[in-house]
């Protein structure tokens, strides 16, 4: 049995359901990140787990026993938050030792574990400071080692990297999964950065309208999506998704994209004759500026992400395009308009139904 | 349409004894798309808001063209701004409020129609050109803000954090399409941002400013590949530049631990700067993480060295490999199908080009040359 379960919760408020029956079982020291777009109910989803909150219906049980009747304090679990959320009247030390402190373990003991605590999180140094004296990650990782001193079975963290400047976002990136594993903590991490929740988390849960609409490893929801709105939330660029029409041609079944034909590949043929949204990421779109077969299309822009360039595409059918290749070749310092030729790489195709865009 | 130059400018507020904006140089080209990048107050606010004339100028020079506007209203510079704000005017419609300086430069109706049409469906906006701003959310309000600016036909366009409100799909698409309408309309812009990834996907040449001071002016290639100091280096990138403390030792660079330990060295004539670098100096080094080669073939040039996989980030196009190196920490960046499971040894290799240095006490980059590195190694 999961260590971790949520049953049918839900939350509304007045007639807007945040969170509508959602479900999902964890195992005892997985890092589940929940992820979707700003406003999907990841905070609330927290928050009920964690008892500050009660939910409308539905339940959440902790190594098999129900939190329906447990208050708080008692749930066994640590929170840090997206503000940090520091005493600012209190130093470092105490901070991290007030959850301690209110379950009135031994000094000696809070001494101990305080210091323990801040040597991983390599905070050690600053004990002593007040949050205002404190740099932005710091703080966060001040708040992060309240959160775990007190060694809680389940530990949740809203968006904790939000606002924080990259290198230090990169640093805690890298450390935190090590700082949990070693925790043994059952976590569930808060994000709406994709990236975040690809790099962080052994399984991603995608929230969206308030239910878990995929949860799994980041390669098979990247790969795999289950529908179109989910593929567009991972990948930057967006997939491209575009109305297609597969039919029979001269060389097996042919469909037609960005005003060019291209034939399917064989495993395909039973989507001839079919409404639907073919999808395919940038990185399997070949762009070269010399006339190659491809589709004739326009290089609008290249905008540089994340060390890749990033092409956007126009066809003579008005579609447009993302692409995209790893810097240092020939287009890195291109500028303006440019004619370009397109291949896709149809082995790496997504198809979903038009109408409810699910996988096909 | 024209350029753009401060110099030497700086802006004090009274009262305040600090410089918002300190002593800042810098020309943009006609036709240029320049980014302001930077955290919340570094001033690139401050310098946007002088070149509109909604901030005085404390001292130096502002020039539109060859026209000094120090002293000119905001109305006779010619600059049109998107505010970070949006400062849309309520009681006029969608529509209205795009083609506000268009109806007050006197346009044909045609061509005012023919204009707002394009701009709005550029934008996504197209459905919501009879609504009016409060009933529409805040990015759209956002975009109708830009499209404002980007009718018309001023001097200089300037946008300030123009894309922040957007969901990033949407904002990937119209980074793009913006981009490629700035460059087809040869408008001279600046774009205000504390976001890297939109500076380095929009701009032409970005300038990195921190507490009022200009530390670099340079393309997005040249920032992230030749940091000027060690604040850029460590702002810009994703992930930023690993940075290394070391020390000089004979002709080898002793690269250290967390615990002030000889890591690795690697030969000092990868910095091609010798001359410049004493026995016993300390320094920092850095290499980006899209430099560092994994799991090379033997004897690849460079340095070569062997750690321990501490995590890998897979994210879909990429993966983002931590690794201890001998007590160093360690970030690469590689393909999205190198196999570099948690706790395998893996081969890695610095390229010697790849290496950038910085003096440890000022953080200022030590000259490396244009010349390739490799030809320097002994």
């Amino acid at each position: 049995m999961a260590f971790l379960e949520i049953i049918g919760l839900s939350k509304a408020f007045k007639d807007h359901k945040v969170i509508d029956n959602a479900s999902i079982a964890i195992d005892k020291g997985e890092f589940l990140v929940v992820f979707g777009p700003s406003g999907c109910g990841k905070t609330v989803f927290l928050r009920l787990i964690a008892g500050m909150m009660p939910p409308d219906s539905g339940d959440v049980a902790i190594d098999g026993q129900s939190m329906a009747d447990i208050n708080p304090e008692d749930r066994d679990i640590g929170m840090a938050f997206q503000n940090y959320a520091l005493y600012p009247h209190m130093t470092a030390f105490n901070n991290i030792a007030s959850p301690l402190r209110s379950r009135h373990v031994a000094e000696t003991q809070v001494v101990e574990r305080v210091n323990e605590t801040a040597r991983m999180l390599r905070i050690d140094h600053v004990l002593g400071h007040l949050p205002k004296e404190l740099s932005q990650g710091q703080k966060q990782r001040t708040a992060l080692a309240r959160s775990l001193v007190g060694r809680p079975s389940v530990v949740l963290l809203d968006d904790p990297l939000r606002n924080v400047d990259a290198k230090i976002r990169y640093e805690m990136r890298f450390e935190l999964p090590r700082v949990l594993r070693r925790y043994e903590s059952t976590v569930i991490y808060v994000t709406q950065d994709y990236k975040e929740a690809m790099a962080l988390g052994d399984r991603v849960a995608v929230l969206v309208d308030g239910g878990f609409r995929q949860a799994a490893p980041p390669r098979q929801i990247y790969d795999s999506p289950n529908s179109t709105r989910i593929a567009r939330l991972f990948g930057d660029p967006p997939i491209n998704l575009l109305p297609v029409r597969p039919t029979p041609g001269h060389a097996g079944i042919e469909m037609n994209v960005a005003g060019g034909t291209v034939p399917l590949p064989a495993d395909r043929a039973n989507l001839a004759g079919r409404e639907c949204t073919f999808g395919i990421r940038g990185e399997n779109i070949g762009v070269s500026l010399e006339p190659n077969g491809g589709i004739p299309m326009t290089l609008d822009a290249i905008t540089p992400v994340n060390n890749r360039l990033v092409m956007l595409l126009g066809g003579n059918d008005g579609a447009e395009l993302f692409a995209s290749c790893p810097q240092g070749g020939p287009l890195d310092h291109l500028r303006g308009r440019h004619n370009a030729w397109v291949t896709l790489d149809l082995t790496h195709a997504h198809f979903f139904d038009s109408g409810n865009g699910a996988r096909i | 349409m024209t350029s753009l130059l401060f110099d030497n400018v700086s802006k004090v507020y009274s009262g305040a004894g600090e410089r918002a904006v300190d002593n800042l140089t810098m020309h943009i080209k006609d036709g240029e798309i320049v980014a302001l990048l930077g955290s919340s107050g570094c001033g690139k606010t401050t310098s946007l808001r002088m070149v509109a004339g909604l901030e005085s100028i404390t001292g130096g020079e502002i020039r539109i063209g060859d026209r000094l506007v120090n002293a000119l209203r905001p109305s006779e510079r010619n600059v049109a701004m998107a505010f970070e704000t949006y400062a849309l005017y309520p009681p006029l419609r969608v529509r209205e409020n795009i083609a506000f300086g268009l109806l007050r430069d006197r346009a044909p109706t045609a061509e005012i129609e023919k204009q707002v049409k394009h701009i709005a469906s550029m934008l996504e906006i197209t459905d919501l050109l009879e609504r009016y701003p409060p009933s529409i959310s805040g990015g759209a309000q956002q975009r109708v803000s830009l499209a404002r600016a980007l009718i018309r036909n001023a001097a200089v366009h300037q946008l300030d954090e123009p894309m922040s409100q957007l969901e990033p799909q949407l904002r990937a698409l119209l980074r793009a399409r913006i981009k490629d309408y700035l460059i087809a309309q040869k408008m001279t812009t600046v774009v205000v941002t504390h976001d890297q990834t939109e500076a380095i996907a929009l701009a032409d040449r970005i300038a990195v400013m921190e507490k009022g001071v200009l530390q670099q002016f340079a393309t997005p290639h040249d920032l992230q590949d030749r940091p000027a100091n060690l604040f850029v280096a460590s702002f810009i990138g994703e992930p930023p530049m690993n940075l290394f403390p070391a020390m000089v030792q004979g002709r080898e660079i002793a690269v250290l631990s967390d615990r002030q330990e000889v890591a690795f060295q690697m030969p000092v004539a990868v910095s091609g700067a010798t001359g410049k670098l004493g026995d016993g100096k300390r320094i920092v080094v850095g290499v980006r993480p899209h430099r560092i080669r994994l799991a090379p073939g033997e004897h690849t040039e460079g340095t070569n060295l062997v750690g321990e996989v501490t995590s890998n980030h897979w994210l879909g196009d990429q993966c983002q490999v931590g690794f201890q190196v001998r007590g160093c920490h360690v970030i690469a960046v590689g393909g999205r199908d190198v196999h570099a499971p948690v706790g395998s040894q893996l081969p890695l290799a610095i390229s010697s080009e790849a290496v950038r240095i910085f003096d440890a006490e000022s953080g200022v980059a030590i000259d490396q040359g244009s010349e390739p590195a490799a030809s320097l190694v002994a």
